[in-house]
């Protein structure tokens, strides 16, 4: 076999093959001494074009094609193996390493035992768009340098050097147990991103705006360009400022990290077991502003966290995580609703086959209340509009000490100046209490669905 | 192997590229994880293909085959070349790819090859640094521990004669310790990562990192949230490797220069810190994570003095950056896998030690704190901005430490924070990592002497 030639790629037959190589991979492990056995497959072709100094500086094309083994043996030790090809003497042989890996684990007494299902799965509807496996690499030049042209115009007479990338990603995963998993999806999705850095006699900085989507219809290279573009010139002249105890609007990318991150993974169930979240013996109790509810929602029509199975062939499931400030529900893989002997919300998650499973939230969605982010803005006497940030916070401790990486200081109702050497400083606990605001703007950063919100105090140093 | 990549560098040049190279590699990784005294993750990998460029005019195409065959090769091969000559009507600046090649077969020398210990004494050893770290205290909440290795064969070879045989051996372990006091829940971490066989994890130090993270938490247990403010801060040698890592070192890769996307784009040559300020990205370190002795374009590599008595002298290039700047090539360009296209990076990254006593430095010092290990940091080397976390700290007052303060921020712009270091220590030591860029991680080390900033801004929570 010559791996990935035995593919016609185009063919949507793809999903036959993968779940075939699952099964005769979990039938190895068993034949070598698994009592349970788990293949995880995926195939994969993206594209990518990279843009420099706001020219085409690079493109590729990658097709992708492995398989992740999980083992378990009679007494509870698991092992896993994965191999970067299809081969069939590479899978044996990591099938062979996953049961000698099994053999040699010391094996936990809370593990119960993978999961089954003989059932169907949910329709989830919009993971596949053909449009985006079809893009022709002439039509995805085009939109990157559309999205290019439309950020140089945005930033004006400013010298400008533009970074942009374009991706798109076509694949399918494929899982398959000795308990009767089998499942397989197809998914495609798109990605543009154009980061200018500007300058002017004074001054150098830059920004970045960016679309992720599954439909290609959804993306708009000149919304993205022109975003990026304007963001940067006005993080030009950045200043300092006095720091002290302030309100600060978080907007949707700083949400995405501080929440999605922050709060995404303070609700992992393993986390919370083992005592390394912020949050723990908390459910059913209140533990942030009555403003705030959040869902995780794996079945939003072309979410980029949608998915009917969860990476151990699990159905998934919509998940209010608060409600009104209460902690309703934290998320769970098999391993961790056994051990706790609840309901599993099937939110095992692994990057590819490559990865090992754990925990993560499919799409955090958290619930509009009202206001543009203009109103947010006017309702602040003297605080931060912070955009940005690439921090999260300590998850044991929840102290959270992020860089204003891009954000503006707003005096008396109005944005006065982008700021510089910013830090804002807040427990994260404390965090999810102050939430007194939650505006209407949603938008849709990856697999984080938000508006602005605003906590009414937050620790600002500046210097 | 010869064959395989000679096929696709063939195929290219058929197709009308005038520059190839090929990465054909085949690693195997293990990585247990213990928690709490039990087996939570044990994985055993194999990432085996080949990594495929084509250049033209200035536009650079890649493909990956897992296919080595010299037919799948050339196939590849030919794809990837035409995606190539697709592009090269758009590209900003023509220009070629050339530079010295080099022919070598480097067999790296360890007595314990990592691929042919067991997986039992891999555990084994895991299980004893976790049991090490919950048997330190009663107060001991959640033990945590990680051994990984990877070994690598890599052959490079290109359209200039370059023909490489390079092998890589990356042994590690992580012991992360969670302690308890009521309500009170603090996190240690402690690794050890170097370069070679199973025998580095023997040492001393390797056989006590449970030890050393289950020390740290229950210390931090006692340990405040640190007011923010402006302070004078002493970084240790370890945080002092990661600001040197994240303040200079992505800024002087050189890709930021053709891409306009660096604070130093006009600084080469000019001064950019204090005199007594020199920095050093030096991959030809024996025994370091981050040390190799050729680059993922198979370029022999060479230390590089980033910074010389407060002058920036050298950048970190590729085969491209050192044409398009006209700079020598120093072996810098690296790729996290055959999956990757290989970008200038660092190596083994450090501020050189200079002439104060660290304890000197201390009780020289009043109303500052004392930053010691770290979290994580990031940069934005085309703002100059960037921001880093100590794992823990200590106020110093008339120069004495005192209060053991945690989870420090401190943010600066490059060129603002260099200016202000104004003592550098006598002493040196280096810490193991894992750096990130544009999606790809390597391995690497930074470190350097205890060193002073004079007032900067300092976040807590």
């Amino acid at each position: 076999m010559l791996g990935l030639e035995k593919f016609q790629w185009e063919v949507r037959e793809l999903d036959r093959e993968l779940l075939e190589i699952g099964e005769m991979v979990v039938k190895r492990a068993e034949e070598l001494g698994a009592s349970q056995a788990e293949a995880y497959v995926a195939a994969s072709r993206s594209f990518t074009i990279n843009v420099e100094n706001s020219a085409i500086k690079s493109a590729s094309e990658k097709r992708d094609a492995g398989c992740g083994i999980r083992s378990v043996i009679k007494n509870g030790g698991i092992g896993f193996a994965y191999v970067t090809t299809i081969q069939d003497g590479d899978l044996l042989e990591a099938a062979a390493k996953s049961v000698e890996l099994a053999r040699a684990s010391v094996p936990d007494p809370d593990f119960f035992a993978l999961p089954s299902h003989d059932g169907t799965y949910p329709a989830v509807k919009g993971l596949f768009d053909p449009a985006i496996q079809k893009l022709s690499s002439e039509k995805a030049a085009e939109l990157i340098m559309r999205t290019v042209d439309a950020t140089n115009e945005a930033a004006g007479s400013k010298q400008t050097a533009v970074e942009a990338q374009l991706n798109t990603s076509a694949g399918t995963n494929a899982i398959v147990n000795s308990l009767g998993v089998s499942g397989s999806v197809e998914t495609a999705s798109m990605f543009i991103y154009s980061s200018p850095t500007v300058k002017d006699d004074n001054d150098q900085t830059s920004s970045f705006e960016f679309q992720v989507s599954r439909n290609l219809k959804n993306i708009d290279p000149e919304w993205v360009g022109s975003t990026a573009g304007r963001n940067a010139v006005n993080n030009l002249g950045g200043r300092t400022i006095e720091g002290g105890d302030m309100p600060v609007i978080l907007t949707p990318l700083a949400v995405s990290t501080i929440i999605g991150g922050g709060f995404g993974g303070a609700i992992n169930a393993e986390e919370i077991q083992y005592g390394r979240s912020y949050i723990a013996d908390a459910l059913g109790k209140s533990i942030a502003s009555e403003e705030i509810s959040i869902m995780d929602d794996s079945h939003i029509a072309g979410g980029i966290g949608s998915r009917p199975f969860d990476a151990e062939g699990v159905p998934t499931q919509r998940t209010q995580i608060l409600h009104r400030g209460v902690l309703k529900s934290i998320l769970h893989n098999s391993y961790t609703a056994n051990k706790d002997q609840v309901d599993n919300t099937g939110n095992a998650s692994r990057p590819s086959y490559s990865g090992l499973p754990s925990i993560s939230p499919s799409n955090l969605v958290i619930e509009p209340r009202k206001g543009a982010l203009d109103d947010l803005v006017s309702e602040i006497k003297k605080g931060i509009l912070f955009r940005y940030t690439g921090d999260r916070p300590n998850m044991t401790t929840g102290d959270l000490s992020a860089m204003v990486m891009e954000g503006h200081y707003i005096e008396d109702g109005a944005i006065e100046h982008s700021v510089k050497n910013t830090l804002v400083g807040i427990n994260m606990r404390d965090l999810l209490q102050r939430v007194h605001r939650v505006g209407a703007d949603v938008r849709v950063t990856s697999t984080v669905v938000t508006p602005s919100i605003v906590v009414e105090s937050a620790r600002v140093t500046s210097g | 192997m010869e064959d395989a990549a000679k096929a696709a560098i063939e195929a290219v040049l058929k197709v009308g590229a005038k520059f190839a190279d090929v990465r054909i590699e085949n690693t195997t990784t293990t990585i247990i994880e213990i928690s709490d005294g039990v087996t939570k993750r044990s994985l055993a990998s194999r990432l085996k293909g080949a990594g495929i460029r084509a250049f033209i005019d200035g536009a650079w195409a890649f493909g990956q085959a897992t296919d080595l065959t010299p037919k799948g090769m050339r196939k590849t091969g030919e794809s990837v070349a035409r995606l190539a000559l697709a592009t090269r009507s758009r590209v900003a600046k023509r220009f070629k790819i050339d530079g010295p090649s080099f022919q070598d077969k480097v067999r790296l020398k360890v007595k314990r090859p990592v691929q042919d210990v067991t997986f039992e004494e891999k555990i084994a050893f895991a299980k004893m640094i976790d049991d090490q770290a919950r048997d330190f205290d009663g107060r001991v909440h959640n033990t945590r521990t990680v051994y990984g290795d990877l070994w690598t064969e890599l052959y490079i070879a290109n359209s200039l004669g370059t023909s490489i045989h390079l092998e890589n051996s990356l042994p590690r372990i992580i012991s992360v310790t969670t302690a308890k006091d009521g309500a009170n829940r603090q996190r240690g971490i402690k690794s050890v990562g170097t370069r070679g066989g199973f025998e580095e994890l023997e040492t001393e130090r390797s056989q006590h990192i449970g030890e050393e993270s289950a020390k740290l938490a229950v210390d931090l247990l006692s340990s405040q949230a640190a007011k923010g403010g402006t302070y004078d801060v002493v970084m240790d040698p370890i945080l002092n490797g990661v600001m040197v890592h994240e303040a200079f070192g992505h800024a002087s890769e050189a890709d930021n220069w053709p891409a306009h996307t660096t604070i130093l784009e006009d600084k080469v040559g000019e001064k950019v810190g204090p005199e007594h300020l020199n920095l050093t990205d030096d991959p030809t370190m024996p025994g370091k994570r981050g040390s190799f002795e050729y680059d993922w374009e198979g370029t022999k590599t060479r230390k590089r003095t980033l910074v010389k008595d407060g002058i920036l002298t050298e950048l970190m290039h590729s085969l491209e950056t050192a044409v398009l700047l006209d700079m020598e090539p120093n072996g810098s360009a690296r790729a996290q896998s055959f999956m990757h296209p290989p970008l200038p990076r660092m190596s083994n990254t450090f501020m050189e030690p200079g002439d104060w006593n660290a304890e000197e430095l201390i009780s020289d010092t009043n109303g500052g704190i004392l930053l010691c290990g770290y979290n994580y940091g990031y940069t934005d080397p085309s703002k100059g901005q960037f921001m880093f976390q100590a794992n823990y700290g200590y106020l110093i007052e008339n120069g004495e430490l005192t209060e053991l303060v945690r989870d420090v921020s401190m943010a600066g712009q490059i060129l603002e924070v260099l200016a202000k270091i104004d003592a550098v220590g006598n002493d040196f030591s280096m810490e193991a990592g894992t750096c990130g860029k544009s999606g790809q991680a390597v391995p690497e080390m930074s470190g350097g002497p205890h060193a002073r900033i004079r007032e900067i801004p300092v976040g807590g929570a």
